[in-house]
């Protein structure tokens, strides 16, 4: 398994936001975190990335202990995410977003950056035509020179994904990619995410769009108040009581 | 890296390097070399004050690091016999080595709290300057008897640093190393994070850089180049005094950068000029001095909050938009 939640919880005060979850990530898979506003799904998120600290359980990633670690080391490690509003640079343009984003691939010591010498220069070119690829690929070649907060909402979500990308990590994990798309650019980004699965990427995604989780996800995990309820294939989850239940709501089951 | 507008760093340092060497074929005059001179040590104290701005962080302490640099070498050299050169290099290494835990300290917290926290150091060091160690720091009545820098021997003969002159050769010199230092920093990848980092910290985190770490880097550099003014300072003046290092110096110095623009690395060097010219100009004022600066920075922030440093690139879009109003309607993905 490439990601492994062990019996992880979180509490925010008197609030339970995630109880007792285990699951795990299997590689090259797209694996789709579901359930109704509120279930946690977000909160999963920032724990696995680092952002909130776990109350108790842990996290392996590739066999090592995450979980605890500052989100720039997990980045490292190969984790990097998205957030659910489009997070940028807004005031830089689209590519130095991307080549803030490469960092960690990038020259950074301190004397060759002074002097500039050959090295520095030929890592930082090439570097610069990375990104310049990864935002040709996603169709945002044309405005690299712009301000990222000058975008159009596709354009920014694209963005958004390209930074990900950028850091090169294994497990990519997104945060609603298609909230505010259009049908069109729906489809698009999903088929760039299976273009993904075939080059070896593992996705784990947060996505309010049932139809486009349904067809997109090779398996799907569903939160109900911080605890998981069901796991399996697409179809498996379509037809599970309890999923229905927690999406439908059944009166008497819920004080 | 990206193409980014404005002034390119080559050109722009070069301009700075040309006017220095400027000022003394231009004039002799002791009066003009002291004001030059002492542009010079302010601008190594804003660049690098801007320099930690460039993280989104407001160092209030900026100049406690340079009074560290400064109580140093006149320690090192009057009391310990140093050299003047080898405490050049010594002195703001001390001040570097405090801002160590310092930083680690203070940057757990950011904005407004970080300002509190520096702020207080300020203050702490003050007082530790004029009240401790009386017998070493001079307290209250200051630290004097502090040398001029040694003569510098070279090839045969040796320089002495006597004079207005040479004493503005030798912060000229210090000045270009600091400004080529941090000038080409902020158009390398440390200025590309460091304006991440200011922008949004934790997607910056996320993506892998160590935001921490990196604030405390620009912290640490930052106070070394407080410290070399710092030195400098120490042994023109002779000496030194606790109020040199506290919060009235420390505003001009925040005046002068964000007059300027913080947002550039340009703009404390138009803040420093200007303001600099200004205040020689309104000598007469002396106490109101500091009055017409507080007036001029809310105008400033009220006007173009970017600094004047933003002002050519306002006045060029403003053209545009009466030149071009036209023109541009057919213009492909025109931002919203």
């Amino acid at each position: 398994m490439l990601l492994e939640l062990r019996d992880v919880s979180k509490r925010f005060g008197g609030l339970q936001a995630v109880t007792g979850l285990s699951m795990t990530v299997a590689p090259r898979t797209i694996h789709g975190l579901i359930g109704p506003n509120g279930a946690g799904k977000s909160t999963v998120f920032n724990l696995l990335t680092g952002v909130l600290p776990l109350s108790s359980g842990e996290i392996v990633f590739k066999g090592a202990r995450v979980s605890g670690l500052r989100p720039s080391e997990i980045c490292r490690r190969g984790i990097a995410r998205t957030f659910q509003a489009t997070t940028l640079f807004r005031e830089s343009t689209v590519l130095d977003n991307v080549l803030i984003a490469s960092h960690l691939h990038a020259a950074m010591a301190f004397v060759p950056t002074l002097i500039g010498t050959a090295a520095y220069r030929d890592r930082e070119r090439s570097v610069c035509t990375g990104a310049q690829g990864l935002l040709a690929s996603l169709g945002l070649a044309d405005v690299a020179d712009q301000r990222a907060g000058s975008l159009p909402h596709r354009d920014q979500k694209a963005l958004c994904l390209a930074m990900v990308l950028a850091t090169a990590a294994e497990l990519v994990i997104l945060d609603e990619p298609l909230a505010g798309l259009t049908a069109q650019e729906s489809a698009d980004t999903m088929a760039v995410l299976r273009a993904l699965r075939a080059e070896g990427k593992t996705i784990l995604l947060v996505e309010h769009d049932m139809r486009a989780v349904m067809g997109l996800c090779d398996v799907i995990t569903v939160l109900d108040h911080g605890v998981r309820i069901a796991e399996g294939t697409p179809r498996d989850i379509q037809a599970n009581p309890a999923v229905i239940e927690a999406y439908l709501g059944a009166e008497e089951s819920r004080a | 890296m990206s193409r980014r507008p404005g002034l390119s760093p080559a050109l722009g340092f070069g301009l700075l390097a040309v006017a220095g060497v400027a000022v003394p074929v231009l004039t002799r005059d002791s009066y003009y070399l002291d004001v030059a001179t002492a542009m010079l040590m302010n601008l190594v104290l804003t660049l690098s004050l801007r320099f930690e701005m460039s993280t989104g962080q407001l160092n209030m302490a900026h100049i406690s690091f340079m009074g560290i640099g400064a109580y140093a070498s006149a320690l090192l050299v009057t009391r310990a016999g140093w050299s003047f050169w080898a405490s050049l290099v010594a002195a703001p290494l001390v001040a570097a080595l405090v801002a160590v835990p310092v930083g680690r300290i203070a940057l757990r917290v950011s904005g407004p709290y970080y300002f509190l926290i520096t702020f207080a150091f300020l203050e702490v060091l003050r007082l530790f300057f004029n009240n401790s160690f009386v017998d070493y720091l001079g307290g209250p009545s200051g630290l004097v008897e502090i040398p001029r820098p040694h003569p510098l021997p070279l090839s045969g003969g040796a320089i002495a640093f006597t004079g207005k002159l040479p004493q503005y050769w030798l912060m000229y010199a210090l000045f270009l190393v600091a400004a080529a230092v941090l000038i080409r920093l902020e158009y390398s990848r440390f200025g590309l994070v460091a304006s991440a980092i200011r922008q949004r910290d934790l997607l910056a985190e996320t993506l892998g850089v160590d935001v921490i770490r990196y604030k405390l880097g620009v912290f640490v550099l930052g106070s070394f180049f407080a410290g070399v003014a710092g030195v400098f300072f120490a042994h023109s003046h002779q000496v030194l005094h606790s109020s040199d290092f506290g919060l009235e110096p420390m505003v001009l110095l925040v005046v002068f950068t964000v007059i300027g623009g913080a947002q550039s690395v340009w703009g404390p060097v138009v803040g420093t000029l200007v303001l600099s010219v200004t205040s020689e100009l309104l000598r007469e004022l002396h106490h109101y001095e500091i009055l017409v600066y507080g007036a001029v920075l809310m105008v400033v922030m009220l006007v173009f909050p970017e600094g004047l440093v933003s002002l050519p690139g306002r006045i060029t879009r403003a053209l545009d938009r009466r030149r071009g109003s036209k023109a541009r309607a057919v213009g492909a993905r025109v931002a919203p």
